[in-house]
């Protein structure tokens, strides 16, 4: 049996009366790519910014590694690397320097955050353009600055929020190859995405989240089979199948 | 170097190639500066125009006293007529007028007392008040001459000629080697108009640097990096302490611009003087610093801070005693004790205009730094408040 690298635990959260979180349990093994869907307002983030240690639980607990979240959130953050949903990087710097300053921020001295700054631009394939300013980069090249920062230090765990929303296929094409790669240096993925496709094509599991809590949760191929045929059910018709079809805020 | 100085080296090089934030704050208050060069000239002794309606023209006494009043190099003489005296005084064109009466000489060779009017608007102005001093001295002079010289006539017996001759020997000599002299002893800078603003003008920009260092961490926040810092190894009071250190750095650095302006156009600074107002400098910067930290840590938006930051700066500069000094015991003296400003400015011009050191400014210092303390410990606790930290 896999070892549980994250462990959930009756996690909840609320502002004010609601109920962003509301009672999420899972587990994601080492080396595991697990998709995290579910409507807008559904929780994802919420939950995310619970596992990063941003915003404390009201209730429940995780544990990254074997420290828990709730009473080392120190220790747990020195074994996650995040990319969050929105571009959080200066776009006054270039690249390299975004990278450097987060790799110094995670306690790499500055050999060890420029080695590590120039090995993550060469994954994202942005090398050749590491001194510009990202302020004058398209939205996917960004998109992937956004995730090599993430990369920096190298995380156990990575939190890749929607990464990527809005990019054209390129850029799309080389996040997912870069997911797979870091799969097989053993990183563990917790992924959220809105694309249906992409979670059934590089998730070894998913959960479906809806009004905070987790409604379903196997394998793509498994959740298909609940649904119907799985040759001729897709991801997204389960997805419509668990949620609805109204539309959401 | 630690994290806290990373974050601060970051922050300072981003806003060293900022050009729109280096144009704020570094080249208005230079442009400030500038303008004051212009006003005062680059020196700062006093210069005014004497306005004389001579009504003796060609007589021997009224030409000796204008002869003399314009050789003094800090003194104009502008001559005119009687009915443009009265009507730039009605107009307060003019605040001082001088009036050399028509028997002015006649009188004077006679020894008889003859009267100078001085026709001014209220006590004059400050520059009337000099301008008459300067002139009544002058007159005075020339009356004793012209005494001297009747005196000496009648007690020698001699001709009015011969009088004259030896009475211009001894104020020949008299010029060359005075019974009295006067010694100059400056302590510190003299107190002048420059030393009076340039504290204030320093103060004032560094309190401005409040606006840029409150939007700092609501930009972090807005750009979403805030978040991402506080999930790697950097605490929140390491993010804080670099937040201060990169805001008392901006608003350090500008008012070393300044000061060294200072130094070098209008030479107002010993060595030691420098360093001392530079300490003071450094200090006042810090309590900027913390004082844009508690803004940005209350404020939800940019614009927000930017309003609180500009009320509080206007306030403090006005009460500060920037522009204007304000009397002790007034409402204003009082409500000027809250304002940090006065306690930099006092201990800027303690050692600029009265020569004091750093142990003199003590309490000042003192003070500022306890603000700075309070700011930081308030800023870092309504950051927890709005659950940002951890």
């Amino acid at each position: 049996m896999a070892e549980a690298f994250l462990t959930i635990t009756d996690l909840h959260k609320s502002f004010n009366s609601y109920k962003a979180v509301n009672g999420v349990s899972f587990s994601i093994d080492k080396g595991e790519i697990f998709g995290l869907l579910g409507p807008n307002g559904a929780g994802k983030t919420t939950t995310i910014r619970i596992l990063s240690t941003i915003l404390p639980p009201d209730r429940g607990d995780f544990t990254i590694g074997s420290y828990s979240g709730r009473s080392n959130p120190g220790a747990v953050r020195r074994l996650i690397g995040i990319c969050p949903q929105e571009l959080a990087l200066y776009e006054d710097l270039s690249p390299i320097d975004n990278l450097v300053f987060f790799g110094r921020m995670v306690g790499l001295n500055g050999k060890e955050a420029r080695s590590q700054a120039i090995t993550n631009l060469e994954l994202m394939g942005l090398a050749d353009r590491a001194k510009g300013r990202v302020e004058k980069f398209s939205g996917g090249m960004k998109r992937r600055v956004n995730l090599a920062i993430a990369l920096m230090g190298h995380p156990q765990l990575i939190f890749l929020d929607e990464p990527t929303v809005g990019i054209d296929p390129q850029s799309r094409n080389n996040i997912h190859e870069t997911i797979r790669e870091l799969r097989k240096k053993g990183m563990t993925v917790l992924y959220t995405t809105h694309y249906m496709e992409e979670a059934n094509q590089l998730c070894d599991r998913v959960a479906i989240m809806d009004g905070g809590q987790i409604i379903a949760m196997d394998t793509p191929l498994n959740l298909r089979k609940q649904v119907g045929s799985p040759d001729t059910v897709t991801l997204e018709d389960v997805f419509l199948k668990m949620t609805g079809r109204s539309l959401r805020d | 170097m630690s994290r806290p100085l990373i974050l601060a080296w970051r922050e300072v090089r981003s806003y060293l190639q900022d050009k729109g934030d280096l144009a704020f704050t570094l080249l208005l208050p230079i442009a400030i500066f500038a303008l004051m060069y212009f006003a005062f000239g680059g020196e700062t002794l006093f210069h005014g125009t004497a306005y004389i309606v001579n009504q003796d023209p060609g007589g021997q006494y009224s030409t000796l006293l204008l002869d003399r009043l314009e050789k003094l190099n800090n003194l104009d003489v502008s001559l005119i007529s009687d009915s443009e005296a009265e009507s730039k005084l009605q107009k307060a064109t003019l605040q001082m007028v001088t009036y050399i009466p028509p028997e002015f000489s006649t009188d004077l060779a006679r020894g008889v007392t003859t009267h100078m009017v001085f026709r001014q608007r209220g006590n004059g102005g400050q520059e009337g008040q000099i301008v008459a001093s300067i002139i009544r001295s002058k007159a005075q002079e020339i009356s004793q001459e012209a005494g001297l010289k009747k005196t000496v006539k009648t007690a020698s017996g001699s001709t009015q000629a011969q009088a004259d001759t030896i009475t211009q020997r001894f104020l020949d000599n008299e010029a060359i080697s005075p019974l009295i002299t006067i010694k100059e002893v400056p302590i510190g800078a003299a107190p002048n108009p420059v030393n009076q603003f340039l504290s204030g003008i320093i103060t004032m920009f560094v309190l401005f640097a409040t606006s840029i260092s409150s939007q700092a961490l609501i930009e972090e926040r807005r750009n979403k990096t805030l978040e991402r810092l506080l999930t790697t190894r950097l605490t929140a009071g390491e993010l804080f302490f670099g937040k201060f250190l990169a805001n008392t750095a901006r608003a350090f650095l500008q008012s070393l611009i300044l000061l060294l302006l200072a130094a070098i156009v209008f030479r107002l600074f010993t060595p030691i003087s420098f360093l001392e107002v530079s300490v003071v400098a450094l200090v006042f910067s810090a309590a900027a610093g913390a004082l844009g930290l508690l803004i940005g840590s209350a404020s939800k938006s940019t614009a927000q801070a930017s309003t609180i930051s500009a009320l509080v700066t206007m306030s403090m500069t006005m009460l500060g005693g920037t522009f204007f000094t304000i009397a002790a015991g007034s409402t204003l003296y009082l409500l000027s004790r809250f304002s940090l400003n006065t306690y930099a400015n006092d201990a800027f011009r303690a050692i600029v205009s009265r020569g004091q050191n750093l142990a003199g400014v003590s309490q000042e210092l003192a003070l500022i730094v306890g603000a700075t303390i309070v700011a930081l410990l308030l800023s870092r606790l309504l950051f927890r408040v709005a659950g940002e930290g951890k």
